[in-house]
Parts: structure tokens; C-alpha cells; sequence
């Protein structure tokens, strides 16, 4: 199924099952509240951007989800896996959760000292229990999936940052996820740079991929995602289909952010 | 100097050679568990490391060969003075090698922890596939200067009766009643001594940087 995933009609969409459920996440560190009762679901081939100023909580419910950061309170679940608040995860659940979720950071943290294609097959022998010639088959295809075979070899301290976030994006999909989180891909890039790792994920999102990417790319933000959630203040404060969101705002919070970055 | 002096000097190298190697790969492997337990997240056992850390780096090396020695062979325990010599140079080690290791972690980035984490990684493979290589990178300029101290440390054995360079050379200067080319010859040897420590620790070095420039 390659539709490109904006055609997708909204009804369509929303009547699948959730692939991924968050209920009344919430986040706070001391007393500083940084995530006030969040529920999302995502069905599966949905592409959701989360926008909002900074400070709002985006990365950190990003974070939440595949609990680098334990939520304090709420529930995740992914296919059979919950994971609710409170309760420590057992590492079956964890490894469970994070098996299915891939993740991009905006640091792009991949190993230095390793190669690209080590970097891209190391997980899959680890965590899948591939053999090293069959990781390495699947990172080469990938790495040519982000037009990057040519680099296999070469240390990432060779690579740009654009190159480096393609190759964090292989690494990640190397492993088969469910879902991608994109924690603001492209904010440590130039922007031409940043406009090659767009063009990974367009494709990646016409493709089916389920992805949630935090982003300032408000064009990436309307024209490739079907949902559109703007946040501030640790809360969800609109969130609808991407044109309408985008183009349309109803709340003043989301007008008035809409406003200040309509530009970019 | 004769030959016979000489030869005795130098007949102390080898025990030099040993019992800093012997400490240092004591103090490499038992720094990793009192570095982890420093930086756990349970509170006692990183009081437990807190102590222990702090204990021997306070207590001068020579109080603490003394206690091994004359301490804890009056008792049950039968220690020669190369195993007490290289039991406590190998628990100071450790000590310093878990704030080595603690300093090196601090300097690689968070993000490689949580890309692991994020990636599925046990803490297994997290700790041998990615941060240890990262750490042993970073960890290797400061231990090699600390392995050319305790090299230089090691002389403390002789006031137990290892006969080590430091040893021979009391030893020889006694019975001749010579000091000056005596223990300028004692000083030559460890030169002599840290020398490939200092260059085969550049050598890494320079190797591990050029694959890995960060």
C-alpha cells in the first residue's frame, strides 16, 4: 500500500484500531509540571506532527511513549504491551515496547565508534538475533533506501549531519518498528541539509510508515502529516486533520503560535 | 659501579614489571563494579562505593601496605609481601580507576545511552557494544598517567621486603655505602620503565582517534 498517506481520508483513518494508545500521560519533574493528562491514538499508517513553542512538552511526551522518560502518570500500550505509570516495566515489557517504536533524535546519536553499517546493523544482531551477514544484507539495503551504501564503511564523523540523520533513520527501521518517533529530525541541520532528511521521511510516510514527528517544519507539518497537534504548556491545545488545523486554527493558544511561526 | 651492583638493580625489574602490572590489572577490573555501584541509583551502594572510594585514596599508600602486611597476616590470612604489596597498590587502583571510569562516562553524551536504549539494547550490550569502547577511548590518557604513577608508587613494596627496583637499590647502597650513582641507576630504571607506557599510550592514542574522530 503506497497511497500517499495525506489522501487518506480522516474517517478511514480513525476507524482503523489504534495501533498506539496514550492515556492521561502526564509528566513532572518535582514540581515543575511538564505534561498535563495527554491522550492520543494513532492508527496504523497514520503520520501525526506535534508543533507548539518551546518548553511545551513535545519532546518529552515523544520520550514518554518509548519511556526514556517514565510518565508519572498514565498509561502507554502498543499491540499487547501496557505500560502503565507508577509500576516499574519489566524488561520483557520494555524490550516489547521498544522493539516495536524506532526513534531519530535531533543529536542524531549514533555510535562514533562504529561504522555506518555497524551502527545500522548492531541492534538487529543483538535485539533480533540476526546473524551479522543477514544484518548487514538488511542495513545495506536501508542505507540505499536513504541513498547512503556508499558510506557503509566510513566512520559517521565523515559524514554531514544530513547523511548522519539518514543513517539514524536506517537504524532505526532496521528493526522493523511499528511506529517511528522523530524527535525534531532536522532542527541541528542547515537547511538544506535538513531538506534531504524531509525527503527520507516524506517517502518513508507515503510508504504506510506510522510516524509522530516533532517538528518546526510547518510545511512538513501540513503537508505531509494527517494530523496535526499543537501543544503548549505541557497540553494538547488543538489537534484535527492538518489543513484544517494548519490553515484553520480555532483555539487563540494555537492561532497565536500559527501566527508567530506562519513564516517558516 | 661494578657489574655485580649493576646486576642486581637490575635484577629488581622484574619485580617492578610485575607487581605494577599485576595492581593495575586489579585495580582496571575491580574499578568497573565500584564505578557502577558509585553511579547507582541505590542510595546505599553508592554510599558503600563512596566510602570505600574515599577510604583508599585518603589513606596514604605505605599506611595501607602496612596494614595488609603486618595488619592482616598476624591473623589467619599467611600474605608474602609481593601479594600484600600488589593486594593494596590493586585496591588504590581500583579506587582511581572508578573515578577515572566515572569521569570518562560523564564525557559521552547522554544520547548514546538513550539511542541504545531506544534501539532495545540490554544493558548488556549497551554497557560492551556501545559505552565501553566510548569509555576506553576517553578512560585510556588518564589511566596510563596513573599506571606511570603507580609504576613509580610500586617502590613503596620495598619497605615490606618486595625486592623490587627501589629495594635493590637500598639493598646495594648499604653495602657499599654509595648512594649518588647508586640510585641515579635506580632512577634510570624507571625512566627506562615508563617510557613505553607514555609512548604506547600515545600510540593508541593517535590510533583510536583517527578511526574514531569525534
Amino acid at each position: 500500500m503506497s497511497l500517499n498517506s495525506s489522501s487518506i481520508p480522516q474517517a478511514d483513518v480513525a476507524s482503523r484500531p489504534p495501533l498506539l494508545r496514550l492515556d492521561a500521560i502526564g509528566k513532572t519533574f518535582g514540581t515543575h509540571v511538564v505534561l498535563e493528562d495527554i491522550d492520543l491514538s494513532l492508527a496504523a499508517g497514520e503520520v501525526v506532527a506535534i508543533i507548539g513553542p518551546s518548553g511545551s512538552g513535545k519532546s518529552t511526551l515523544l520520550r514518554c511513549i518509548n519511556q526514556l522518560e517514565p510518565p508519572t502518570t498514565g498509561r502507554v500500550t502498543i499491540g499487547d504491551t501496557t505500560i502503565e505509570a507508577g509500576h516499574t516495566p519489566t524488561r520483557r515489557e520494555l524490550m516489547a515496547l521498544r522493539r516495536n517504536i524506532g526513534m531519530v533524535f535531533q543529536s542524531f546519536n549514533l555510535f562514533p565508534h562504529l561504522t555506518v553499517l555497524r551502527n545500522v546493523s548492531l541492534a538487529q544482531e543483538r535485539v533480533m538475533g540476526r546473524t551479522r551477514e543477514q544484518a548487514d544484507a538488511v542495513s545495506m539495503q536501508l542505507l540505499a533506501r536513504v541513498g547512503l551504501a556508499d558510506k557503509a564503511q566510513q566512520f559517521p564523523s565523515r559524514c554531514s549531519g544530513g547523511q548522519q540523520q539518514r543513517i539514524a533513520i536506517a537504524r532505526a527501521l532496521a528493526l522493523d518498528p511499528q511506529i517511528m518517533l522523530f524527535d525534531e529530525p532536522t532542527s541541528a541541520l542547515d537547511p538544506e541539509l535538513g531538506l534531504e532528511v524531509l525527503a527520507v521521511m516524506r517517502e518513508l510516510a507515503e510508504g504506510g510508515m506510522t510516524m509522530i514527528v516533532v517538528t518546526h517544519e510547518m510545511r512538513f507539518a501540513e503537508n505531509v502529516s494527517d494530523r496535526v497537534i499543537i501543544m503548549a504548556d505541557g497540553r494538547i491545545v488543538e489537534q484535527g486533520p492538518s489543513g484544517t488545523v494548519m490553515r484553520n486554527p480555532q483555539t487563540e493558544r494555537a492561532q497565536r503560535f500559527l501566527h508567530a511561526v506562519k513564516d517558516r | 659501579m661494578t657489574q655485580d651492583m649493576l646486576l642486581t638493580m637490575v635484577s629488581g625489574v622484574p619485580w617492578t614489571i610485575a607487581l605494577t602490572a599485576v595492581a593495575l590489572l586489579i585495580g582496571v577490573v575491580l574499578g568497573i563494579p565500584l564505578c557502577a555501584m558509585r553511579m547507582s541509583k541505590l542510595v546505599v551502594l553508592r554510599m558503600v562505593a563512596n566510602t570505600l572510594i574515599l577510604t583508599l585514596r585518603a589513606i596514604p599508600p605505605i599506611v595501607w601496605l602496612f596494614f595488609i602486611f603486618f595488619g592482616l597476616d598476624t591473623g589467619f590470612v599467611s600474605l608474602n609481601p609481593f601479594q600484600a604489596a600488589a593486594i593494596g597498590l590493586g585496591l588504590i587502583t581500583a579506587a582511581n580507576m572508578a573515578e577515572i571510569y566515572r569521569g570518562a562516562m560523564s564525557a559521552i553524551h547522554s544520547g548514546q545511552s538513550e539511542a541504545s536504549m531506544a534501539l532495545g539494547l540490554s544493558t548488556y550490550h549497551r554497557f560492551f557494544d556501545v559505552l565501553g569502547p566510548q569509555l576506553f577511548r576517553v578512560a585510556l590518557p588518564s589511566a596510563a598517567s596513573y599506571a606511570i604513577g603507580l609504576l613509580k608508587d610500586s617502590a613503596i613494596a620495598s619497605t615490606i621486603g618486595v625486592h623490587e627496583i627501589a629495594f635493590q637499590a637500598s639493598h646495594v647502597s648499604q653495602r657499599t655505602f654509595r648512594g649518588l650513582d647508586v640510585y641515579a641507576v635506580a632512577g634510570l630504571l624507571y625512566i627506562l620503565l615508563s617510557l613505553p607506557i607514555a609512548w604506547a599510550s600515545r600510540w593508541a592514542d593517535l590510533h583510536l582517534r583517527a578511526r574514531v574522530a569525534r
